[in-house]
């Protein structure tokens, strides 16, 4: 790596820290309770260029790579999981208009990346884990493309301005459209009341005979299977690194809550039941960190990280849910009282069991890839 | 317009030790950020930039290692067009006589620097002095510990004057040196682009032999400051008599007053 590359990185992530510190950190439990961010949230974040981390210089955005992109989303989580969520959904969403998007369609979107949310849909009231399940379609009329459908459950739905959408194109044939919420036919639907990431909004886009060019066509027509996997591959890394920010927090509130409590005559530090907990939890954050930073080193460096990605989210998702239990069980009452962020961090680890395919199908995926070596 | 902000990287922790040998503070191995009150000085320059209607420049200098180019980066990063590093191994040890002499040194090689300033003081020795050396060196008029500042003329600076228990309003004819406080502004992030975009600025390392130095005022050799013991001193609440009218007025009480004290 160039030097400049290395110190353009730290001096990120030292800005990024010390924004979240400052400016993010303090708005995730109110973020939590409200169910939304307050208003001037997002456009804070956009003033200060987060929009645009990953988004290529030529587009007008920063170009970082794939690695300090996730390290950039793990050290915002360390703080707010729900922020770090938003964004990965925006990432995500530029990756795949990089991946597979026309240059003409990448120098007419892109730009507009560093201050509007993009999202991508998948998800139906018909189909979720199985595309081929989904009722929206494209129908082709002269040069053009007709899109209808529902789509539900989209990460930044309803926030987002631009949205890549799976549809079908033909009884067996997937495909992926760019349609913007300015198009006559867009509107929105219900957003989710979730549990957790309740500063993420997740939400429902109605697209009512939305005419498109052809251009907005992602890749090829039959290519949405692959442009999907590719999207939740991308996701799966920045979610184990949002995942690791969650055990990085958890791991804090356990350790300085135990430096300060006694039961009985005796600190917590000193009990082999907090030993053994404090230690799990350390243990689950490392091996989260290592996997999504694999991923990500795959990435950058041009190899497959479909296996490794999945591995990230499955293994980091549990992971965060059971040091969360963990350092609940440390502060006991305190830990199972709304007043500290422990439940919520617990609730929020808890979508990413879900979110971007069930861990069930993360494990399918990894044990096919392995049974294929 | 050329604008010249003066800064210093400073260790991340406050966990700082005093060496016991030389009482001096022991920033071995400690990792660097720039002195949170440079960044105040920083965005009062930008700010001058982004509002002038004519061109104004804004280079960053500091002394120290090759590491603190990270600060300038950051500087840069945050909207400053170029920087400057003094760096070599005949500036180590130097008190804060020493620095101001070198830094004072480089600011006429630079050259034709309209304004000179500083933050209000470095965190880690929290002396506030550099910035007053500096400009006694260059014989410009100095403001330090200004809470505002604005141009109010083609070659003037007003700035407002925070002391303990008074406020001072204070006009001073470029070229000048100020030392600004926090109260001043709220520093801007660098965006992650601008991050980027800083590695392309200009960035000038200048080492002992690039400057017109004496060597006998450089370094530990150069530095009259021998620290015996560190300590915080007890408050001392001092009288104010304000001085009125005229500046000739003004002085006419001032010689009065000392007389009356039997100082003079």
């Amino acid at each position: 790596m160039p030097a400049t590359t290395a110190a353009a990185e730290k001096l990120l992530l030292q800005m990024v820290d010390d924004y979240t510190t400052r400016e993010i950190s303090p708005e995730d439990m109110p973020m939590d309770a409200a169910g939304d961010f307050p208003a001037g949230f997002m456009q804070k974040l956009t003033d200060t260029g987060f929009l645009g981390i990953m988004l290529p210089q030529e587009f007008g955005g920063a170009g970082f790579g794939p690695e300090v992109t996730a390290a950039a989303l793990n050290h915002i989580a360390r703080g707010n999981a729900s922020t770090a969520v938003t964004l990965e959904g925006h990432f995500k969403t530029i990756d795949q208009i990089l991946k597979f998007g026309t240059p003409a369609l990448q120098k007419q979107l892109l730009p507009s990346a560093n201050d509007r949310i993009f999202a991508f849909s998948m998800t139906e009231a018909s189909g979720g884990s199985n595309p081929m399940g989904i009722s929206s379609t494209a129908t082709r009329e002269g040069d053009h493309w007709v899109i209808t459908g529902d789509k539900i459950m989209i990460t930044n739905g309803g926030l987002a301005q631009v949205y890549c959408v799976l549809v079908k194109t033909a009884p067996k044939e997937l495909s992926v459209f760019v349609v913007d919420q300015d198009m006559p036919g867009f509107s929105f639907g219900k957003r989710e009341d979730f549990i957790g990431l309740r500063g993420t909004p997740v939400g429902e886009i109605v697209m009512d005979h939305i005419v498109v060019d052809n251009d907005h066509l992602l890749g090829k027509l039959g290519d949405g299977g692959i442009i999907g996997d590719s999207a939740h591959d991308d996701a799966r890394i920045l979610m184990g690194a949002v995942l690791t920010g969650i055990m990085e927090h958890e791991l804090k509130i356990a350790t300085d809550y135990a430096k300060e409590r006694k039961a009985g005559d005796k600190p917590l530090t000193e009990l082999q039941v907090t030993h053994r907990k404090v230690a799990d939890i350390a243990m689950r954050k490392e091996t989260t960190k290592l996997l999504y930073q694999r991923a990500a080193q795959l990435k950058a460096a041009g190899q497959p990280y479909s296996e490794e990605a999945a591995m990230a989210k499955a293994h980091g998702s549990r992971a965060a849910v059971s040091a969360g239990d963990d350092t609940l069980q440390i502060l006991a009452g305190y830990g199972y009282s709304r007043e500290y962020p422990v439940e919520h961090l617990i609730r929020d680890a808890r979508a990413m069991e879900i979110a971007e395919g069930t861990v069930e199908k993360m494990r399918s995926a990894i044990a096919t890839a392995e049974f294929n070596k | 317009m050329k604008i010249v902000v003066c800064i210093k990287q400073v260790p991340e922790t406050n966990d700082v030790t005093i060496d016991p040998v030389t009482h001096n503070l022991d920033r071995r191995g400690l990792a660097g950020v720039m002195n949170p009150f440079d960044k105040n000085a920083i965005e009062l320059a930008l700010h001058l930039k982004d509002t002038a209607t004519d061109d104004v420049q804004v280079a960053l200098l500091t002394m120290g290692p090759d590491d603190y180019a990270e600060s300038l980066r950051e500087g840069m990063a945050m909207g400053a067009d170029e920087g400057y590093l003094l760096s070599d191994r005949a500036f180590a040890g130097a008190d804060t006589l020493a620095t101001g002499y070198v830094i004072a040194q480089a600011l006429k090689k630079v050259g034709d620097a309209d304004l000179i300033l500083f933050g209000r003081q470095a965190v880690d020795a929290d002396t506030g002095q550099v910035g007053p050396i500096v400009a006694e060196f260059l014989h410009q008029p100095q403001i330090t510990y200004a809470a505002s500042l604005r141009l109010s003329g083609k070659n003037e600076v007003t700035a407002e004057r925070l002391l303990e228990d008074t406020k001072q309003t204070l006009v001073a004819q470029l070229p000048a040196v100020v030392s600004v406080r926090s109260e001043l502004n709220t520093p801007r992030y660098p965006t992650p682009r601008n991050i980027q975009l800083s590695f392309e600025k200009p960035l000038t390392i200048w080492h002992h032999d690039d400057l017109d130095l004496d060597d006998s005022r450089l370094g530990q050799a150069g530095s009259p400051t021998i620290v015996t013991k560190v300590y915080a001193p007890k408050p001392v609440k001092r009288e104010l008599t304000p001085l009125t009218g005229t500046p000739s007025e003004a002085a006419s009480q001032l010689i009065k007053a000392l007389k009356g004290r039997q100082l003079i």
